[in-house]
């Protein structure tokens, strides 16, 4: 019963890392993440971290939602290749749509499971069959029924080859014959392997329904979903304007109308939310915070993410084959200095470990901090005294301020007797094979994720990417019970002890989580702090939004 | 003037061959950079199976020459081709309301600098050295040094956003009307390129008055006791304009270009930025079309500013019999 260890990977491309980054590129947008929580509640684990304050909420008081009004937002975008289509390829700039489509299940703010069309969703005890039963009277934007056909179809147009889904890796171990309509409202995943983590393709949001027959959309013309909001008219790359959906089955959408501009210069952005011409920034640069808190008149919104920039050791070859050189170079930052310095102070801080939000994280491990003496150390006994030299590759292609970091690490590898020297690569080309995946020190970049969804990106040969080529058998062991366990309790067991190897011996350096800022009008209450952590604070959650 | 008629007939059919050589060299070039289209679009995520359904969706198994010929023979009908990377659209259609764009843009940019260029320029070399000549001077050093973007910068500050509120920060272009419109969205822009072409305009046109000042004929006007005004206007001023005239049509160029910074700065969706997104994209039949399109602007507007000169200046006109 083994699983699908790289083939079921999926890219959770996403609301993408596009903080601070004068163009978008389709690279930064598509390494960001799907929000992939678990069934924790964030709130005892957010005081555990010790990091930032728990996120600012946005409405004071319980006035009741005005409806009306018309949302002006300004996203990081600009490219005219973007697709107004759920299974596109790739993801659009501003991630509009996921205004528009909403997949079976999802993840809410805290990275809580939600049910979103379904009712209700089960797996068999061996984990191959899952079923999803549809919440009953659901329409469609056009006002036809959400039936089990449309859902059959949607699957089968993720998987179809011609579409080139994004979501179809997530659906790897799913054939077309194994989809099976039960009865108007219920359907039967039939797996070709176990996986006890199927629910985390059925909520990942590219895999999102749409009605029977539909193709790709000319624009705006035939975007027909079930989401918050219907889409008027499309411009890629300039606006896009929306309208609500009065029959929406979640929460909202209060205001009447959205319309989403897109920027590709932070300044002009900015400029545009200063001068009036937006009411709603997302995803702000930390350079202008200072510009929002003195201008009267805005708000900011902090919302603690689990997106993450981490060092990648490859554990292949010298030094990082060796564990011991690893822990001391794990020992070597000082995170809350490199949180300081490299992020200006919006991230809170990582553990080496990469899923916070995951209900299997454990909680109890002692925080790392910087020992310099204990790497030295720990150097020593691998051989080393004083004369490790190594390259650190980084660009901002992972992140706008990670050569910022890299320079950090530089700095305080000294004291450890490592000499470092900064590689700055061109983002053009970091991710070209023979770059990024094969240089020994390297950085990369990950959004919100669970634990076992995380580890198919990168922890297996077969991964797309292996980027620090780590292999440890009594980990695999206990990753391929847990990957079949559909008990929770046992599961959430099961990926702690994967998790405690992973920080006893891994071969990633995770300092940090992102903190995700978005700037607005005062004229706008009720946006909701999200764990999502790329490219807006809210997740795009404008049905939520209204005007006091 | 027939002489004139084949002077323009030359000039046009070796501009067409210029044009066909720009695009072969840039052609060339954008296949030099590494990737194609389906490899930029995907990204990270290029697997090798997507990236082939992409590529043959896209046409970008044919052999290069194929493609450079396909694409011309496309052209020479009349029809620029579909963008790659926003599939199912036609260049003309994404192409179209950016030229228009950047064509308001440049109207409006010209109307502001050259007619106050003209006047502050033939003013400055009138009076050379005066208090007006000199402040002018310090002035037109100081926006020729300042990089567009800073200047775009200052002019948002003073008149948008801190001091006074007489624009919108950002030309909030909305893509569902015409840009006419919506022109207010278009002074801010306007005025940070006219800042920007003011000083060259204002410089040469002084440097020309002065020596205009100094010749033979002016000083005949002033001795027959020809009023100052008559003199400035009637000899004056057509033969300073000259060389201005070429500055004035290379400034244009240089707007029809699109400049990407300020187009960025104030998101004007105009071809400046559409041309960069292109690259990006490596969106082959967007980046000629774009290119072809400035170098027939060059083209022609280097052979307006030479028929003007001939048609001002008499000396030339009677070479040209």
């Amino acid at each position: 019963m083994s699983d699908q260890q790289g083939r079921s990977s999926f890219d959770l491309g996403g609301l993408g890392e596009i903080a601070n980054s004068k163009r978008v590129s389709r690279r930064q947008v598509l390494q960001g993440a799907a929000a992939v929580g678990a069934l924790a509640a964030l709130g005892p684990f957010a005081s555990a971290c010790g990091g930032d304050e728990a996120t600012t909420s946005a409405s004071p008081s319980a006035a009741a939602p005005k409806q009306g009004g018309h949302i002006r937002t300004a996203v990081t975008g600009g490219d005219t290749a973007d697709i107004l289509d759920i299974h596109a390829t790739y993801i659009d700039s501003g991630s509009k749509t996921i205004l528009v489509w909403d997949a079976l299940l999802g993840w809410d703010h805290e990275a809580k499971l939600q049910m979103k069309l379904a009712e209700s969703y089960e797996a068999n005890a061996d984990a191959t069959a899952h079923t999803v039963r549809l919440k009953p009277d659901l329409t469609f934007h056009d006002g036809s029924p959400v039936t089990a056909d449309a859902v059959v179809y949607s699957f089968q147009r993720i998987l179809d080859p011609k579409t080139a889904a994004l979501g179809a890796e997530s659906l790897a171990s799913l054939k077309p014959s194994g989809i099976k309509k039960v009865d108007d409202l219920t359907v039967t995943f039939t797996l070709e392997q176990p996986d006890a983590i199927f629910f985390e393709a059925l909520a990942y949001y590219a895999n999102g329904i749409v009605p029977v027959g539909f193709t790709t959309p000319d624009g705006a013309k035939g975007a027909i979903g079930t989401g918050p909001w219907k889409p008027i008219s499309y411009d890629p790359g300039q606006q896009t304007e929306f309208e609500a959906n009065r029959d929406y089955w979640g929460v909202g959408p209060y205001a009447d109308k959205v319309t989403m501009i897109e920027f590709i210069d932070p300044t002009a952005k900015l400029n545009a939310l200063l001068g009036g011409t937006v009411d709603h920034l997302a995803d702000l640069d930390t350079a202008q915070v200072t510009v929002v808190e003195s201008t009267t008149g805005l708000k900011l919104l902090e919302a603690k993410g689990g997106s993450w920039d981490p060092f990648t050791m490859l554990c292949d070859k010298k030094p990082f084959d060796d564990v011991r050189v690893r822990q001391a170079f794990r020992l070597i930052v000082d995170r809350p200095q490199m949180i300081e310095q490299a992020k200006g102070g919006f991230s809170w801080v990582g553990n080496d470990m990469w899923a916070p939000y995951d209900p299997g994280y454990p909680q109890d491990l002692p925080q790392r901090v910087q020992d310099l003496e204990q790497a030295k150390s720990l150097l020593k006994q691998a051989g080393y005294d004083n004369d490790l030299n190594i390259v650190l590759y980084c660009s901002t292609a992972t992140g706008a301020s990670d050569p910022e970091a890299a320079q950090v690490f530089a700095e305080q590898a000294k004291g450890a007797g490592v000499t470092v020297k900064v590689n700055k690569v061109d983002p053009d080309v970091y991710w070209d094979t023979g770059n990024y995946g094969s240089y020994p020190f390297a950085m990369s970049m990950w959004g919100t994720r669970n634990y076992l969804a995380q580890c198919r990106q990168t922890q297996f040969p077969t991964s797309p990417y292996y980027e620090t080529r780590w292999k440890d058998d009594e980990w695999d062991k206990i990753y391929q019970e847990a990957v079949v366990t559909v008990d929770e309790a046992k599961r959430n067991e099961l990926i702690g002890e994967c998790q405690k190897i992973d920080y006893e011996r891994g071969g990633h350096i995770i300092y940090q989580f992102g903190v995700v800022l978005d700037a607005y009008s005062d004229k706008l209450a009720g946006l909701p702090p999200d764990t999502f952590g790329s490219g807006s604070a809210t997740r795009q959650s404008y049905n939520e939004f209204y005007f006091v | 003037m027939p002489s004139l008629l084949k002077l323009i007939l030359r000039r046009v059919a070796l501009g067409l061959l210029t044009l066909l050589l720009v695009s072969a060299l840039v052609f060339a070039a954008t296949q030099a950079l590494p990737g194609d289209t389906a490899t930029a679009i995907l990204g990270k995520s290029a697997t090798p199976e997507r990236v082939e359904v992409l590529r043959d969706r896209l046409g970008l198994d044919q052999s290069l020459t194929a493609q450079y010929f396909t694409w011309l023979g496309g052209i020479v009908r009349g029809d620029p081709g579909d963008s790659l990377a926003a599939t199912g659209q036609s260049v003309g259609q994404l192409l179209g309301p950016r030229v228009v764009n950047s064509a308001a843009l440049l109207v409006a940019a010209a109307l502001i600098s050259i007619p106050l260029s003209i006047l502050v320029g033939s003013l400055s070399g009138r009076f050379r050295d005066g208090l007006f000549d000199s402040s002018v001077s310090m002035g037109s050093l100081a926006l020729a040094a300042l990089p567009e973007f800073v200047l775009g910068i200052l002019l948002i500050m003073l008149l948008s956003v801190q001091a006074l509120h007489v624009f919108p920060a950002v030309s909030r272009v909305n893509p569902q009307l015409s840009i006419w419109s919506q022109m207010n969205n278009l002074w801010l822009p306007a005025l940070t390129l006219g800042l920007a072409c003011f000083p060259y305009i204002v410089r040469m046109l002084r440097g020309s008055m002065i020596e205009v000042f100094e010749s033979d004929y002016v000083q005949m006007a002033r001795l027959k006791g020809m009023r100052e005004r008559i003199v400035l206007q009637r000899h004056a001023l057509p033969n300073a304009i000259i060389p201005v005239i070429q500055v004035i049509a290379l400034n244009l160029a240089w707007l029809a270009g699109g400049v990407v910074v300020v187009e960025y700065l104030f998101n004007y969706p105009g071809i400046g930025s559409a041309l960069v997104g292109a690259v990006s994209n490596r969106d082959v039949p967007m980046i000629q079309a774009i290119v072809l399109l400035i170098a027939a602007l060059y083209v022609v507007l280097n052979l307006t500013a030479d028929i003007l000169t001939i048609l001002i200046s008499p000396r030339l006109r009677t070479g040209l019999q």
